[in-house]
């Protein structure tokens, strides 16, 4: 017997927007939970110029008896389907620029799944088509100027970011930065979600002892911390990119620092991105556009066989000789 | 060809397998509404008649995607279909996911590998029909559709 939901004016009579990596999310309900939810959020009116996008919700009681499933992700064309943990069913409309979401209750009252889950995956989701780039990138600010330090998966992006965030910097994002476009330049947001370590780094960080690795969304066992909870940094929403570090493993000791060019900027993001459905023009012109931008600011590769601790301090020190240099 | 028999797509920057090729096309007559299948997939192929008249080869009135995800391995739950006034999503576990877009005329949809050719005919089949019957049955098309009585939807019907 198939069950109707009707995602219409009268049945979503809650309404209220927030602003999230820039952009305005207008959101409609029918659960005032989901309005205490969205209060974690800055207000829309601080980002009047941002891109908008729709998201309607209906908090579902009877979802809390569907199977409980890890995340499952499918996309075709404009369209793309999600179910995320706790027993929640979310899709997108990318042409459209909205979000309808069937959410348990046990979803619309964790905000955990709100701050960590929902929002990082629809702004995944929607961003290119809302003037938001998602990158593969962590993104850490030292004396006011944004470092974003990518690399191929498994380089070590998370560690050093940690280790980073231990020396001081700012934490911003350790695995997906979301770069938007200002007449300054690029914004770099991140989105408040967790800071990953696989477990094999408690050697570096002896504070991981008192957590307990649990599988994170990609399916890999992994500890998942509040950057600014638990791991105790300095946390921002948001900075102005000025560096640009790729991270690559040395198999010998050392640290070594040295340019590298545009073109090997733009080949790296374009080639590591997600594909993008073909009616989608404009958003793969706008991530096209970001890169192009990024690959204009200083950038450098940063090969390092030492310690993330090691490798955080080579990096401060060269960051700080530029910042006297300059 | 059995499910385990299919060659897996991988493709890092695809994690949502929109690029899934679907070489197998069809046209069939629905009415007098033309619809293209794609799929990847010869056992989701309808079992409906071909458009086999060479003056209605234009544009196709409806078009079809359907992936077989054989990655998908729940067992099908009821339908929940979630309605909104520019789409219509079907939402049966990862095992059956699809979703209408009624100004773009697609249905577009994943069709997991524990869903046999029986349940696929019997069951997922005539809901697509139905559903699809009712989103179209306002427009022009659809009229002329539900004009034929003999139309494939309806006798795909359960």
């Amino acid at each position: 017997m198939a069950r109707t939901l009707r995602f219409e004016r009268h049945t979503l009579p809650f309404r209220t927007d927030f602003t999230i990596a820039g952009t305005r999310c207008l959101i409609a309900t029918n659960s005032h939970q989901i309005l205490s939810a969205a209060a974690n959020w800055k207000p829309a009116a601080t980002c009047p110029d941002g891109a908008t996008f729709e998201m309607e919700v209906i908090v579902d009681p009877s979802m809390d008896a569907d199977p409980d499933r890890s995340t499952h992700f499918r996309g075709l064309r404009h369209l793309v389907f999600a179910f995320l943990p706790p027993r929640s069913f979310v899709t997108y409309d990318l042409r459209r620029k909205r979000v309808h979401a069937l959410l348990s209750s046990a979803a619309a009252t964790d905000h955990a799944f709100w701050n960590a889950l929902l929002l990082p995956i629809t702004i995944g989701v929607l961003g290119t088509t809302i003037g938001v780039a998602p990158l593969h990138c962590a993104c850490l600010e030292r004396d006011g100027a944004g470092v974003l330090v990518a690399g191929v998966s498994g380089a070590g992006k998370s560690t050093l970011s940690a280790a980073l965030a231990q020396r001081g910097f700012a934490f911003i994002s350790d695995d997906w930065t979301y770069l938007s476009v200002s007449p300054s330049g690029l914004t770099a947001h991140g989105l408040s979600a967790p800071l990953k370590l696989l477990p094999d780094t408690v050697r570096f960080f002896p504070q991981l002892r008192n957590f307990s690795p649990r599988r994170s969304l990609n399916g890999e066992m992994a500890y998942e911390l509040d950057p600014g909870g638990s791991f105790a940094c300095r946390v921002k929403a948001a900075t102005a990119p000025r560096h640009l570090f790729f991270l690559e493993r040395a198999r010998t000791s050392g640290s070594s620092v040295v340019p590298c060019s545009p073109r090997f900027v733009r080949d790296f993001f374009e080639s590591s991105g997600e594909r993008l459905a073909d009616e989608l023009t404009d958003a793969k012109a706008f991530r096209s556009e970001v890169i192009r931008t990024l690959s204009t600011y200083p950038c450098w590769t940063l090969n390092s066989g030492e310690s993330p601790e090691v490798t955080a301090g080579a990096l401060d020190d060269f960051l700080r000789e530029m910042h006297h240099a300059a | 060809m059995r499910h385990e028999d299919r060659p897996t797509y991988r493709d890092p920057l695809d994690l949502l397998r929109r690029f899934v090729p679907t070489p197998l096309k069809a046209r069939y007559r629905v009415g007098t509404l033309p619809v293209l299948v794609e799929t990847n997939d010869f056992s989701l192929l309808p079992a409906f008649p071909l458009e086999t008249d060479a003056e209605n080869r234009g544009a196709p009135a409806l078009e079809w995607k359907l992936i077989r995800d054989p990655d998908a391995q729940d067992t099908m739950q009821s339908p929940k279909v979630l309605k909104t006034p520019s789409l219509t999503m079907i939402e049966m576990g990862p095992s059956c996911l699809v979703g209408i877009d009624h100004e773009r005329r697609e249905l577009l949809g994943f069709i997991g590998a524990n869903v046999d050719a029986g349940t696929y005919r019997e069951f997922v089949l005539p809901f697509l029909c139905l559903v699809t019957r009712n989103e179209f049955s306002t427009d022009e098309s659809a009229t002329a559709l539900s004009g034929k009585k003999e139309g494939i939807l309806d006798r795909s019907e359960p």
